[in-house]
């Protein structure tokens, strides 16, 4: 397979991937039955009455976790290349990767420090 | 004429008056089904092994009355679930509910393309396939989280913070563990990482990653002691509260697969997939069969723990991540990629050559294992240390409490 | 406070000719027959309660609780039991009020243990508790018309005051409820239903005081940015709130900033029911309090219906080997129920089933025996006044339960030997071998939920709660009944407050239970073919007076306060019901330290504390 066919297959792949989950759901509507009504389309909260907006401003602390997150995916996307051409690296390349994981790890270090990874 | 079988479809397909580019689709769309329908059936199976393994563990029979040893009982659940009534809440946001669960299966799905079952038999060697795997491991993560915040539900949404918290936080771990692979192998492509472990299986090269990759694996998956995202005791189901009938069934059906996912790719990675011995001269038998075998063994274990202790605390879960397993796994990762250069430099390293030969990796594997041995032993030196710190300031409390309370008496 | 009280002596006359002479003309003498303590003025109650908890050392407010006396003396009173916890018998005091505009100081300023009970009072007798910080209805909803305790206050369908009501009997006229309303169509609503109509006033009331409705919007200090608070209903349909409790939770983030427990789910007016049945009635009724643990109920209920009993002539206590099957039962049942806490406790932890079956499967083994011996594995209706109704088989039958296809049969003693010295002990040491020393329960359990010794004393906590925080008060020991003077045992007690200490204790407790029944095994031998039961009473009747008896069940103190008392000829003959049936329940009061105990947790957190607590929902919600 040249690499054209092989993201054919991965295209077909995520086609099928969509459907096959899908046929399920399909098929449930023609068998469930479908007796809706207000009380029950209500949303669940321990069978009381929900109240107040779901959707508020929450605490921020759950997307500092995110952010913190970003900047080690970013950054190890860059580690890929390094790792698999690792066999042909010399050794001013080889140190450039280390020097650049242990960033990495200062980073970490810095939002420990700053008390970003602090659940309060 | 060849035989045709299913090596040589394609070019079967032409033989018999097939235009060449159709019998190029035709095949694709054969190996997508088979490939892709192959965990949706697993998994029916493994529902019924997870029920009965959870029984024996405590002192149960487990299902018992669909069919021999039970066998049936999950067809007719999910028959029971297709007939089941749907409920989409009021208010909830119908194109996002609906599309979730079905990227849940999708995201574990799309991991199966690039897993290979055999020397001859992979849905597609992607020469990115781990970084393939990285990307659409995620998805997961995404459906996870749009589930919960559409649900319009407030346990729900609690279920989609934690997601964003800590399915997010463990890919970190995640990620880096796996780099270690790629490292042995030079390579992403999981075809590759396997023909690099046919001298030495990584795990024994590198323990303390694949450990890294299963704990984090587990916590990506959602499954105990990080089952958080859904803790019925807590916030009842998280982020599935909402979801009722197939929907649901998808939602259950993806954490399964998930599982078994985790599994095969332990196998992969760290346990030298499909080999095994006389597994060129049978491939399409035993390949699968070793590759099952070994991630039969992760899949277990994951039931173990399941069924063995309770749930950590979120804020336990974000320090046991990023105070611990982050920092491990990247010094880890540092310490194999040293050592490899190490090895290299002082000429341990097997030769290209023999490179197979599991003789010639003892040396370079002993090196690593002694680095492994090393982390391992700081890191349990430095776990018992703050456990006994711990101890005696929590004995010191008990102690002061009873002073007191003699004072008192006085 | 001019001058200190001086005690020539601990005892409780003592206590009260000190009150008399230092508060003359506010504190009288209760003459009324039968009846014991003090009247309190109550203009003057929280003085007189403030000297009676810092000057006279009655410490521990157990319980507090209303009577109407309609028709006998047109008022109302609401009488308070305050104990030592070091120990010994009740100051019991007592404030009445007119029916009219019933009105009595609150006592939460010197014990805020007394906040659901005047809740309570209030709600189901109509007195105000004026100086109560939270003054609404707690079993009832806001909007009730009504105080159902009220002896004027009758029911829908009321027949008769009392039992046994005359249209049952005989050939009364039974239906059963599913006639009347046919499956399928008994959920039917109206298609123009409004929702948003469905909230009533006391929903509103309850969240504006979460901090819904009001502005909630809050500016975080320290990183400045708007974060909204959000109000969640834990329960009352909830997996791990033990039935239907709810908690209504003001989150930040996932912390805890507010909690209000909102109760009476449950609700059936378990005390008014109880004064419509005669006494014996009630016997099986208080099984449903408490019903992981319903001998001990029982016992209590015996026990306090004895001491009312003992003062008439024709009355027989229960025999010694009575009283030792009694203890057999009791402690049997301790051990039952603390599998039980243990097991969901660690459900609520979020285990998988795995620590909560474990534990459950040796309670069935406890449960056989009961069900051998008073033919039902939970609702047992065992004890009678006097005595218990049967005496312990000769052998143990499980014809509808095989065994590999096997009618188990055993000899009842060796049964129970075996199961005293041998697997209860081991299935102990299993789940502690199991749990104890988890990391992840360790981490999860310590310093999490911490009570401190003075709040759990003063909140009137009872129980494992009271007794993990540091203070060894166990009514056994405190104020024995029954055989227990004569056993030998301790009464555990853990230091640290916290949910590893409570976890800890129970275990504690049934190792010393354990202890317990391995010396009443020798004398259940001993006192072999000794009658158990003495003359059956069906329908007492009991003289006039008022009890309180209480045990230590193991949730807590269980006291049951019981008056007899009636109109005219009634209450000369001895009434056959009593005028008044109060359970001081020990899962309902101590969940008043709850909300206390979760500020500042997190959600997590609240879920073990509750677990933690081991409410039965039965008993809270009576």
């Amino acid at each position: 397979m040249n690499v054209l066919n092989e993201w054919a297959f991965v295209g077909v792949f995520f086609a099928l991937s969509w459907a096959l989950p899908a046929l399920p759901i399909v098929a449930a509507v023609f068998f469930s039955p479908k007796k809706a009504n207000a009380i029950k389309l209500q949303t669940y909260e321990c069978g009381v009455e929900t109240v107040g907006d779901t959707w508020v401003q929450f605490k921020v602390q759950y997307y500092l976790y995110g952010l913190v997150f970003l900047v080690f995916d970013v950054e190890m996307i860059f580690l890929f290349p390094w790792a698999m051409a690792y066999e042909r690296l010399d050794t001013f390349q080889f140190f450039a990767g280390i020097v650049f994981i242990i960033l990495l790890l200062d980073v970490l270090v810095y939002a420990v420090k700053k008390n970003v990874l602090e659940w309060s | 004429m060849d035989v045709c079988s299913i090596n040589n479809i394609a070019r079967c397909l032409v033989n018999s008056g097939f235009d060449p580019a159709l019998a190029q689709f035709i095949t694709i769309l054969l190996g997508v089904v088979v490939v892709a329908s192959f965990p949706l059936v697993v998994v029916i199976f493994l529902i019924w092994v997870e029920r009965k393994f959870a029984a024996r563990i405590q002192d149960r029979i487990g299902p018992n009355r669909v069919g021999p040893y039970g066998l049936l009982q999950t067809v007719a659940d999910a028959i029971k679930l297709i007939a089941k009534e749907d409920i989409t809440p009021a208010g909830a946001d119908r194109l996002v509910y609906n599309a979730a669960p079905i990227m849940a299966v999708m995201s574990v799905l799309l991991i199966w393309a690039v897993i290979p079952f055999s020397p001859i038999h992979v849905g597609v060697d992607l020469e990115i396939g781990a970084l393939y795997f990285v990307a659409v491991a995620s998805i997961a993560t995404l459906a996870i989280m749009l589930a919960g915040w559409s649900s319009n539900n407030k346990y729900a949404l609690l279920g989609a913070f934690r997601v964003v918290a800590q399915l997010v936080s463990y890919e970190v771990p995640l990620v880096f563990a796996l780099l270690v692979p790629i490292l042995f192998a030079s390579s992403m492509s999981m075809q590759d990482i396997v023909h690099a472990q046919s001298g030495m299986w990584f795990f024994f090269m590198a323990p303390v990653a694949g450990l890294i990759f299963f704990i984090s694996s587990q916590a990506e998956t959602g499954r105990a002691p990080f089952d958080l995202l859904e803790a019925e005791s807590e916030i009842v189901a998280g982020f599935n509260i909402e979801y009722s009938g197939m929907k649901f069934g998808l939602f259950f059906a993806g954490e399964f697969m998930h599982v078994l996912t985790n599994g095969v790719l332990m196998a992969v990675l760290f346990f030298g997939g499909w080999l095994g011995p006389l597994v060129e001269q049978a491939p399409i038998i035993l390949g699968p069969l070793y590759l099952f075998a070994k991630s039969t063994f992760w899949y277990l274990l994951s039931l173990l723990i399941r069924n063995t202790v309770p749930r950590v605390r979120i804020d336990q879960l974000m320090d046991f991540n990023w105070k611990f397993l982050v920092p491990l796994s990247i010094v880890n990762f540092v310490v194999i990629a040293v050592l490899l250069r190490l090895c290299e430099a002082l000429g341990i390293a097997p030769a290209a050559a023999n490179a197979n030969d599991f003789v010639a990796n003892i040396p370079q594997t002993l090196v690593l294992l002694l680095g492994n041995a090393a982390i391992a032993a700081y890191v349990l030196n430095r776990l018992r240390r703050a456990g006994r710190e711990q101890r005696l300031a929590e004995a010191g409390r008990t102690l002061a409490a009873v002073g007191e309370k003699a004072a008192v008496a006085h | 406070m001019d001058k200190p009280l001086e005690l020539k002596t601990g005892t409780i006359a003592d206590a009260i000719a000190a009150l008399k002479e230092k508060y003359p003309g506010a504190v009288k003498d209760d003459s009324r027959q039968g009846y014991s303590g003090i009247v309190v003025d109550k203009s003057k109650l929280v003085e007189v309660a403030t000297a009676i908890r810092d000057e006279l050392g009655f410490d521990y407010l157990s319980s507090a609780t209303g009577v109407d006396y309609f028709g006998i003396s047109d008022h109302m009173e609401v009488v308070y039991h305050a104990y030592r916890t070091s120990g010994g018998a009740a100051l019991v005091f007592k404030a009445q009020t007119g029916r009219e505009n019933a009105e009595i100081p609150s006592l939460t300023p010197v014990w805020p243990g007394a906040d659901f009970q005047e809740r309570e009072i209030w709600d189901l007798y109509g007195i105000k508790f004026p100086g109560h910080p939270n003054l609404k209805r707690i079993l009832m909803w806001e909007g009730f018309a009504g105080h159902p305790m009220r002896k004027d206050w009758k029911e829908a369908y009321y027949e008769e005051e009392h039992k046994p009501f005359g249209s049952r009997w005989p050939g009364g006229w039974v239906h059963r409820a599913e006639e009347l309303n046919v499956y399928g169509h008994n959920v039917t609503y109206p298609a123009d239903l409004d929702l948003s109509k469905l909230n009533d006033a006391s929903e509103e009331a309850l969240y504006s005081g979460m901090g819904l409705g009001v502005n909630v919007t809050q500016l975080d200090d320290e990183t400045a940015l708007k974060v909204d608070r959000l109000v969640v209903n834990l329960g009352p349909h909830h997996p791990s709130t033990h039935g239907v409790f709810r908690m209504v939770v003001t989150l930040n983030g996932e912390t805890i900033e507010l909690l209000e427990p909102v109760m009476g789910y449950l609700h059936r007016n378990h005390e008014k029911i109880g004064e419509r049945n005669t006494f014996l009635h009630n016997m099986p009724f208080t099984d449903r309090l408490d019903y992981i643990a319903s001998m001990s109920n029982n016992l209590g209920y015996a026990l306090a219906v004895e001491q009312l009993l003992a003062r008439g002539a024709r009355w027989q206590p229960p025999s010694y080997r009575a009283e030792v099957i009694r203890v057999l039962m009791v402690e049997l049942t301790r051990i039952v129920n603390h599998y039980w806490a243990i097991g969901f406790f660690l459900n609520d932890l979020g285990a998988f089933f795995t620590p909560a079956l474990y534990a459950i499967a040796e309670r069935e083994k406890i449960l056989d025996f009961f069900e051998a011996t008073a033919g039902s594995r939970m609702m047992c209706n065992y004890m009678r006044f006097g005595g218990v109704f049967k005496d312990i088989p000769e052998r143990i039958r499980g014809v509808a339960n095989l065994l590999n296809d096997q009618v188990r049969d055993f000899n009842t003693m060796d049964y129970l030997t075996e199961l005293i010295n041998d697997r209860i002990p081991r299935s102990i040491d299993e789940l502690d071998r199991l749990l104890t020393d988890s990391e992840i329960i360790r981490s999860r359990c310590i310093g999490v939920g911490y009570l401190p010794p003075e709040m759990a004393v003063a909140y009137s906590c009872a129980g494992p709660l009271l007794r993990a925080s540091g203070v060894p008060y166990d009514v056994r020991r405190a104020e024995p009944y029954s055989i227990y003077p004569e056993l030998d045992f301790d009464v555990a007690v853990r230091y640290n407050g916290d949910l590893y200490d409570r976890y800890l204790l129970r275990l504690d407790e049934m190792r010393e239970s354990v202890r317990i029944l391995k010396q009443v095994l020798p004398r259940l031998e001993a006192t072999k073919g000794q009658n158990v039961f003495g003359p059956a009473q069906h329908t007492p009747r009991v003289p006039v007076g008022e009890s309180y008896g209480r045990v230590e069940n193991p949730k807590g103190e269980l006291g049951y306060y019981v008056v007899s008392n009636g109109i005219g000829e009634e209450a000369s003959k001895g009434p056959q019901n009593p005028w008044r049936y109060h359970v001081r329940a020990p899962s309902f009061i101590n969940l008043t330290a709850l909300g206390a105990m979760c500020k500042g947790h997190k959600v997590a957190d609240v879920v073990a504390i509750l677990g933690s607590i081991d409410i039965v929902l039965g008993e809270t919600d009576r």
